[in-house]
């Protein structure tokens, strides 16, 4: 037998009939090529996502493998998930032993002791802002500055003034609003100067007492709090880094907030509304003509008294005349502060940069722009296990990011707090943990307050009910340390709340011992895994440890899955798009055959076998499928080729933390390559099966027909 | 395998192509159309025979028969000793490919190949002969049908009377026993189709090919050895003639 040229005749027919059919060739062509592009490309991005999500999972929060209480309820999502408050992880009683049992594993490097938890802050009103200020310029005798904060005092009362009174139409309590309403009459009055002058104490309670509650109080925060081993955890993954101030000090308490969660809900809400502004112009939307953005835009600028109200009086007047300044011609002939600072806010395409910089350069320092100002003392509140809710003042020492993922929410939505003040927030303690900390309270002072202490470390020092009842005394050395250690300008707060902090520096046995929820234990090499995941299941069995293991995958819950459904859309999407490319070659080949009948059956009658015109129909398309195959690969090859140059962007926020940064930038490797030709031959192959058969049976009579 | 024409005795005693009793029956719409309606016919080795008749008289129904490419009804069809009825597609086909040639009245040459490589393409399809040899076959026998100049022209370069002569060269270059040809002139004008069946006839007489025709030109009919005359699926008349004329000799 001679087939290889009969093989060379056949693969040339083909080829010279796929020419001579060009047109149908080129959709065919066309649709193949374009399948092998997505099955490159899409394989290629979706590797490069997993081994980047992997990259910014392990690397930030989950290391390889988590480990933490077989006795859980639900399942652990550091990232946040289904479970709304706090998930129930169980306990590991005693980190020391567990510890100890997964450094002693092979391949495990690290171990990092971990706890989540749920606490809430709450932020001040403008109105306890500027009573704070007005007692301290009391305590100093600062005449001037208690009349101008009085004055400051006076506008927000305006303001509540007007509220009541269009409260008071539909008010179920009219006496009530009667009684709000000649509260405030009497703050605007001009005898409370006198008053002031007078009895500053007991003008300081009215207002306290009768004019603040008026005011809408300040922002709710909810913080994600992870306690862990800091030292350790900065050292183990190496994209955290501290942003703003500083990293808590080795031994001490306090609060390391995430850098998203600072600039995102911690932001007074016009400079939030600025900035987010800022980013939708860099991504290249509009102002202008944008319905949507429009309305933003005026929402944000109709919030001109969260600004007016924290300026005081004496700033108001020059600021205006900056800001009309600034806006030129488009400034409003009026002298109103409210309409002027309106029409400042009003921003629009072109005036937009100007403003955004205005803003920082003259307004921003006269108010306060965080809420949860870097250096300064808040009070966390944590709604312990145990059913009590547990307040304790912490420290704000600095803002932490994990590089790379600054955009992601997800990534930071998490703040870190050291493991003593987790435990505390938590509130369950095994007995020698409380007779421990027992010890601890009566050798140091307290450090936490109980849930009456707490109104007053709320409300500083000039709030009523917590501060004649506070018995404790802070050892004097640690005021020294105090004092040194914290900002100039966060004075106020220290004033307010020094006493109640516990700045003691603790062991590290005392941080790290003892209770915790969960651990990320990070390897020298993830390979291990299986394995190492499987000796921590044999030995936590073995010694009774009350372990269970998870990956990383599944510790991160909802996006560790991700890939996964990415991946089922990514083969969704090739199954249908094959399955058309199938149909439509199908058709294409069974209406050839139909045009071909003479020629195949010409063939068949000059004595070709049925397996001749197979081979012939089946070489065609696996032809054409390896050179539009080729096409599409080597298209695949430059685009990815290109994305791996400039990045592709991470527009939404899960993608910063799947990219693991701003840009994910792919990779293509071999094994995409040989997926996209293996797939597109199966296809080739299977779409002219039929028709290829049907070929086949084209009766050789048929070559006689087509005359008379 | 031996060469397909090895059959000396059987070729010599009993007629190449016999045909006993053969009825076929064609369905239209809920019809069935009677096309050969009982046909005996013998055709002897070497026989240049013209199958006769108006159009839709049966006579191509005949030839397809004849030429393995379509069954009988009913009757049995010998071809060069074998029963068609008897084989499979597979041996049909093989016994088109070795035994038998055709030529078609519209050439049905493969449009995207070469006049080399059409008459080449039985040679293939046998995969007996090295290159070489297909090489000295395929170029003698489009020498021999006039267009040694013309061997890489593709069907749509020539006209319709060279066409015709490398689907000739095509039917003839296996050395068939039998070449059976469709109305081969039907396409082409008076003179180009005298050319053909000039052509047809010498190579009938120097190679002793047998050809069966079917046709109504009066000219080719004028040029037979035999004229079989169909008539609504009969055989109305069954005569041998005295050539007319054989420029060739």
């Amino acid at each position: 037998m001679n087939s290889l040229a009969t093989l060379r005749v056949l693969v040339e027919m083909a080829i010279r009939d796929l020419g001579a059919h060009w047109v149908k060739s080129l959709i065919v062509g066309s649709l193949l090529a374009f399948g092998t592009f997505l099955v490159v490309t899409g394989g290629a991005l979706l590797d490069s996502i997993s081994t980047s999500m992997e990259e910014s999972i392990t690397s930030s929060l989950a290391g390889h493998l988590q480990v933490y209480s077989a006795d859980a309820e639900d399942s652990l999502e550091l990232f946040g998930g289904t479970v709304m408050g706090t998930a129930d992880l169980g306990e590991i009683d005693e980190w020391g032993p567990v510890r100890d049992t997964i450094l002693g594993i092979e391949h495990v490097e690290h171990a990092v002791p971990m706890g989540i938890t749920q606490a809430v802050v709450f932020g001040r009103s403008e109105i306890d802002r500027v009573l704070e200020a007005l007692a301290a310029a009391v305590d100093e005798g600062d005449v001037a500055r208690q009349q101008a904060l009085l004055g400051h005092v006076r506008t927000i009362s305006a303001t509540l003034r007007e509220e009541i009174e269009s409260r008071s139409i539909t008010s179920s309590d009219p006496e009530q609003a009667a009684e709000d309403l000649a509260a405030v009459e009497e703050v605007m009055s001009a005898d409370f100067d006198a008053r002031l002058a007078e009895d500053p104490g007991e003008a300081l309670i009215f207002l306290d007492t009768r004019i603040a509650p008026l005011a809408q109080d300040g922002q709710l925060y909810y913080l994600r709090c992870i306690g862990t081993d800091l030292d350790e955890f900065s050292e183990v993954f190496d994209r955290f880094r501290i942003v703003d101030g500083q990293m808590i000090p080795e031994g001490r308490r306090g609060l390391l907030l995430s850098k998203r969660f600072y600039e995102i809900w911690g932001k007074m809400t016009v400079a939030r509304n600025l900035d987010a502004f800022k980013n939708r112009l860099e991504e290249g939307r509009r102002i202008a003509g944008d319905a949507t953005f429009e309305n933003l835009v005026k929402a944000n600028a109709a919030q001109y008294q969260r600004v007016l109200f924290q300026l005081e009086p004496g700033e108001v007047g020059p600021l205006m005349t900056t800001l009309k300044g600034v806006m030129g011609t488009a400034a409003p002939d009026s002298e109103a502060p409210e309409e002027i600072l309106e029409a400042f806010l009003l921003v629009d395409d072109d005036t937009f940069a100007a403003r955004y910089d205005a803003f920082y350069e003259h307004i921003a320092p006269l108010i306060t722009i965080y809420e949860l100002p870097v250096g300064g003392v808040v009070t966390l509140r944590g709604f312990t296990k145990s059913g009590y809710m547990r307040a304790l003042n912490v420290r704000i020492w600095g803002t932490y990011e994990f590089t790379g993922l600054e955009k992601s929410d997800l990534a930071g939505a998490s703040n870190l707090v050291d493991l003593v003040t987790f435990r505390d927030l938590y509130g369950k303690m095994s007995a020698a943990q409380q007779a421990e900390l027992e010890d601890i309270r009566v050798e140091a002072g307290i450090a936490d307050v109980s849930r009456d202490d707490a109104e007053a470390a709320l409300f500083g020092e000039g709030g009523l009910f917590g501060s004649q009842e506070r018995t404790i005394e802070e050892p004097e050395e640690e005021e020294l340390v105090d004092e040194e250690e914290l900002d100039e300008e966060e004075e106020l707060d220290e004033a307010v709340t020094a006493s109640l902090i516990d700045d003691r520096v603790y062991s590290k046995a005392e941080m790290v011992e003892g209770m915790v929820l969960n651990a990320a234990v990070v390897l020298d090499d993830p390979v291990h895994m299986p394995v190492v995941q499987a000796e921590i299941e044999s030995l936590a069995e073995s010694e009774g440890l009350g372990l269970q293991v998870v990956d990383w995958q599944t510790a991160a819950g909802i996006v560790g899955q991700l890939t996964y459904v990415l991946r089922g859309v990514l083969l969704v999407a090739i199954f249908v798009i094959f399955l058309v490319t199938l149909v439509i070659i199908n058709n294409t080949m069974v209406m050839a055959t139909m045009d071909r009948t003479t020629e195949i059956g010409t063939m068949r009658a000059i004595g070709a076998q049925r397996r001749f015109v197979i081979v012939l129909f089946l070489l065609e398309t696996v032809i054409l499928g390896l050179v539009s195959g080729a096409v599409g690969g080597v298209l695949a090859i430059a685009f990815v080729g290109w994305l791996g140059h400039v990045g592709v962007p991470a527009v939404q926020d899960i993608l910063v933390l799947l990219f693991a940064g701003p840009r994910l930038y792919p990779t293509l490797s071999l094994g995409n390559l040989l997926t996209g030709v293996v797939v597109v031959t199966a296809i080739s192959l299977l779409s002219t099966l039929y028709p290829s058969v049907l070929a086949a049976r084209v009766p050789p009579v048929v070559a006689m027909r087509g005359k008379e | 395998m031996a060469t397909p024409s090895a059959e000396p005795a059987a070729a010599s005693s009993a007629p190449i192509v016999s045909l006993r009793e053969v009825i076929k029956d064609y369905p239209l719409g809920k019809l069935t159309v009677r096309a050969v309606r009982g046909v005996d016919l013998d055709i002897e080795a070497g026989e240049f025979t013209v199958i006769a008749g108006p159009s839709g008289s049966g006579k191509t129904t005949l030839l397809n028969m004849i030429g393995c490419i379509d069954t009988a009804t009913s009757g049995t069809v010998l071809v060069g000793g074998q029963d068609t009825a008897q084989l499979s597609d597979r041996k049909l086909t093989q016994l088109r490919l070795d035994t038998l040639g055709f030529i078609f009245q519209s050439f049905n040459l493969v449009n995207v190949l070469d006049a080399f490589q059409n008459v080449q393409f039985p040679l293939l399809l046998q995969g007996r002969y090295s290159a070489a040899e297909r090489k000295d076959m395929v170029e003698g026998l489009l020498q021999r049908v006039g267009l040694g100049d013309q061997i890489h022209k593709r069907p749509n370069e020539l006209s319709g009377g060279q066409r015709q002569r490398v689907a000739i060269a095509r039917a003839l270059v296996t050395t068939p026993r039998i070449v059976l040809a469709d109305e081969p002139t039907a396409n082409l004008d008076s003179k180009t189709g005298n050319d053909i069946v000039d052509l047809m006839r010498e190579l009938n007489r120097d190679e002793g090919t047998t050809f069966i025709f079917s046709t109504h030109d009066q000219n080719v009919i004028d040029r037979a050895d035999r004229i079989v005359r169909i008539v609504d699926g009969l055989i109305a008349d069954d005569t041998a003639q005295q050539r007319v004329q054989d420029p060739g000799a």
